[in-house]
């Protein structure tokens, strides 16, 4: 059992424009990623809807193996903008590094 | 060829004189290959060619095309024929097609019989067996044709007076629609206030129009129409008749909810405006031509602990939870509020109530589950987060769902622009529901679900207040469907004829379905079910009378002795009784059939000791032909020598 929190998002804005609010979890950027296996990228935006902050640290390798091909962003039903989102977390795990 | 020149002389429809001897006109349809494929056409064609009585038979790739009808009116025309069988699809389809050809060419529509040799022929045999089953069943209907005499319709003048159940969005639409066609109505209502759920309502989704302004300006508009007689706090005690006049009686009812303080006319929130009540006493007796059942539908009413309802004060309904954000104060801080209390956050709960599965949810007190989709819930929950998300910032949403579906314009767009607005969703499986339980934290309860979206992993959500959004179920109306004999469908909503064809009509001739007693819908879609049901309404009563088809039944008077059988047998009350008449200075007893209100199941023809009485259009007489010609092997003997096709009895054949 883990506790919502919806504030992340809040939090994250700081880093990126795309925070992942607008996906409806239909998996279309999974499906299109050429990166292999998971639910990459649209478990990390998941994660990010619900404040999952620890998750996303533990499989946050993960970010750097993205490619930046653009295909979930130009494919997202929703406008969602994946890539952008992956760049946003990127931002936010910069910043944590620096600081520490 | 005397024939011929018989009809073209005389000027009058082939069909016109009983005496005449049937000149039958068999037309045989290909269907485009759906019946031609598998019944040899020709061979049936030539079959029938040579049956007693019939004087032609021609077939056509489609019959019901242009062509085909032209070649039967033809041949009425010119007196060749003077009855009609066709021989193609389901008589559902195309009946009509046919007898309204017969009715141009001058002919009488009920001398026509229908043979399917497509759905009982063609979709089900194939080869020999099929052509031979399709010529007997043409060959009943030739013989059946034999007998046919000209019939006409049942003409019953019609009222021009209307009667509206219910004064919801959809009774107050039908009835404004019906005024505007210069019928006059009469709209019931039980509770003393216009407005019905709609009323109840804040801004509606998802383009945000004010129900109480859209209540107020129906209502208006309905207690100033001189044609609209507005009876609120009364309901409908006795129901009789048929299209065209039905007999209504108004009694006022019980008056314990009305608002003392309220002015007639004044709108009261949360429940609508106030209307006329019926006078009290006597009933009120009329006739009206035409009835429009609107009476709406009751929220579902959560039991005891289901999702922590009426166990916690902080688990509503979202009707409840509607009313009371409509209340409430925007505050500095951005935080909702309801009394004194701050909701930092809610978690609304979908499918509370609908689309419920045996075997998982457990019957409520009605022993019934709710196992339709109730389709507002979608969209209404979506608006009351995002009138939250964007009124209270500071308050967080979470929607639990099964499945969203906002279907209609501008919904899915109100979807989108929740999520962006930071309304966290969560999926449930209906096997693992989401549970509420009270908790001795910073929040009092908190929602336990296992997310989908989260890949099945199991989530705490702490909250200040639980919304259930609670589905439609049909109103309670158990005396009305009794009273007009309506049909419920397995959902418990009224059912229409077709839900294509016949939307808005009801097997009873003359009742029409409009707004929420069919369906879940939402206030549009109920206004335009109730602008379908006054236009049809409309058309009806404008035209001053109404017609109806002859099939019913019709007593021999020189048979009847008055047993009464018949009257016991029937199933449509008033439809058949006893009229006391004198025959050569004795008084004695004969049946009388009221025709408007004969189903034509002939019931009483199977039942009178005498056979003294039968359906129109489908006597006895008529049936033992077509069983005659069933068992017939007539159409046979003439074929097995030309070797068309085997009969499956040749030996028999030969004979």
């Amino acid at each position: 059992m883990s506790a919502v929190n919806p504030a992340f998002l809040d939090e994250l804005e700081a880093y990126g424009e795309n925070a992942g609010a607008l996906c409806f979890n239909c998996g279309t950027c999974a499906a299109v990623c050429p990166l292999d296996g998971g639910h990459f990228p649209r478990k990390m935006i998941r994660y990010a809807q619900i404040g999952a902050v620890d998750r996303i640290r533990e499989e946050s390798r993960e970010l750097w193996r993205c490619l930046h091909c653009g295909l979930c962003t130009q494919t997202c039903p929703r406008g969602a903008n994946p890539g952008e989102v992956i760049l946003t977390l990127k931002r936010l795990f910069a910043a944590e590094w620096r600081k520490s | 060829m005397s024939d011929l020149k018989q009809t073209a002389s005389g000027g009058q429809p082939a069909s016109g004189c009983p005496a005449d001897e049937a000149r039958i006109g068999v037309y045989i349809c290909h269907c485009g290959g759906n019946i031609s494929d598998h019944v040899d056409v020709e061979a049936v064609r030539e079959r029938m060619e040579k049956m007693p009585g019939v004087t032609v038979s021609r077939t056509n790739m489609f019959m019901c095309s242009d062509p085909g009808q032209e070649s039967i009116m033809e041949d009425l025309k010119s007196g060749l024929v003077n009855r009609v069988v066709v021989a193609s699809c389901a008589p559902s389809l195309h009946e009509t097609t046919f007898r309204a050809a017969i009715a141009r060419a001058g002919g009488n529509p009920y001398q026509y019989e229908h043979a399917n040799i497509r759905e009982q022929v063609s979709w089900v045999h194939h080869g020999a067996p099929a052509t031979d089953k399709a010529t007997r069943l043409i060959s009943a209907a030739a013989g059946k044709a034999r007998l046919l005499t000209p019939l006409t319709p049942i003409r019953v003048e019609a009222q021009r007076r209307a009667l509206v159940i219910g004064g919801g969005v959809a009774g107050m639409r039908a009835a404004l629609d019906l005024a505007a066609q210069g019928v006059r109505t009469d709209l019931i209502e039980l509770s003393p206030y216009l407005g019905g759920g709609l009323a109840r309502l804040d801004k509606l989704a998802p383009h945000g129009e004010d129900a109480a302004g859209i209540v107020r300006e129906l209502a208006g508009n309905i207690l100033s129409d001189p044609l609209i007689t507005t009876h609120c706090q009364a309901r409908l005690t006795a129901f009789g008749g048929y299209v065209g006049k039905f007999s209504v009686e108004i009694s006022p009812a019980s008056r314990t909810a009305r608002a003392q303080e309220a002015a007639p006319g004044a709108f009261v929130p949360g429940k609508g405006v106030l209307g006329p009540a019926q006078a009290p006493g006597a009933p009120e007796r009329f006739d009206a031509g035409a009835v429009v059942m609107a009476t709406g539908f009751s929220s579902y009413a959560p039991q005891k602990g289901e999702y922590g309802f009426g166990d916690n004060a902080e688990a509503v309904t979202l009707p409840r939870f509607i009313e009371e954000l409509k209340n409430a104060q925007t505050a500095p801080d951005g935080m909702l509020r309801l009394g004194s209390r701050p909701v930092r956050s809610l978690a609304i709960i979908h499918c509370v109530g609908s689309r419920q599965i045996p075997g998982v949810h457990e019957e409520g007190p009605s022993g019934h589950l709710n196992e339709h989709c109730s389709r507002t819930c979608c969209a209404a929950s979506i608006n009351a987060a995002l009138t939250v998300r964007k009124t209270f910032p500071a308050t967080r949403v979470y929607e639990l769902y099964r499945d969203i579906r906002t279907y209609g314009r501008g919904q899915e767009e109100m979807y989108a622009e929740a999520s962006a607005e930071k309304v966290t969703f969560l999926r449930f499986d209906v096997e693992s529901p989401p549970e509420v339980v009270r908790v001795n934290g910073q929040y009092p309860l908190e929602v336990r679900v296992r997310d989908e979206l989260t890949f099945g992993e199991n989530l705490e959500l702490p909250v200040d207040l639980v919304v259930l959004a609670t589905g439609m179920e049909p109103a309670p109306i158990r005396d009305l469907i009794d009273m007009l004999k309506l049909p419920v469908g397995a959902d418990r909503f009224l059912l229409e004829t077709h839900p294509k064809l016949r939307p808005v009509e009801l097997p009873v001739a003359g009742v029409y379905l409009a707004g929420t007693c069919q369906a879940p819908m939402d206030a549009g879609e109920a206004a335009n079910a109730a602008s379908s049901a006054a236009a049809k309404a409309g058309a009806l009563l404008r035209r001053g009378f109404v017609e109806l088809d002859p099939f019913v039944a019709e007593v021999d008077p020189a048979r009847c002795k008055g047993t009464g059988a018949c009257v016991d047998a029937c199933l449509n009350e008033g439809a058949l009784r006893l009229q006391e008449t004198e025959i050569g200075g004795e008084k004695v007893m004969r049946a009388v059939v009221t025709p408007a209100l004969c189903l034509g199941c002939g019931a009483c023809a199977a039942v009178c000791p005498e056979g003294a009485i039968n359906v129109s259009g489908w006597t006895l007489e008529q049936y033992e032909a077509m069983v005659d010609m069933i068992l017939s092997e007539a159409a046979f003997a003439v074929t097995a020598d030309e070797s068309v096709s085997a009969s499956p009895e040749p030996a028999e054949a030969a004979v």
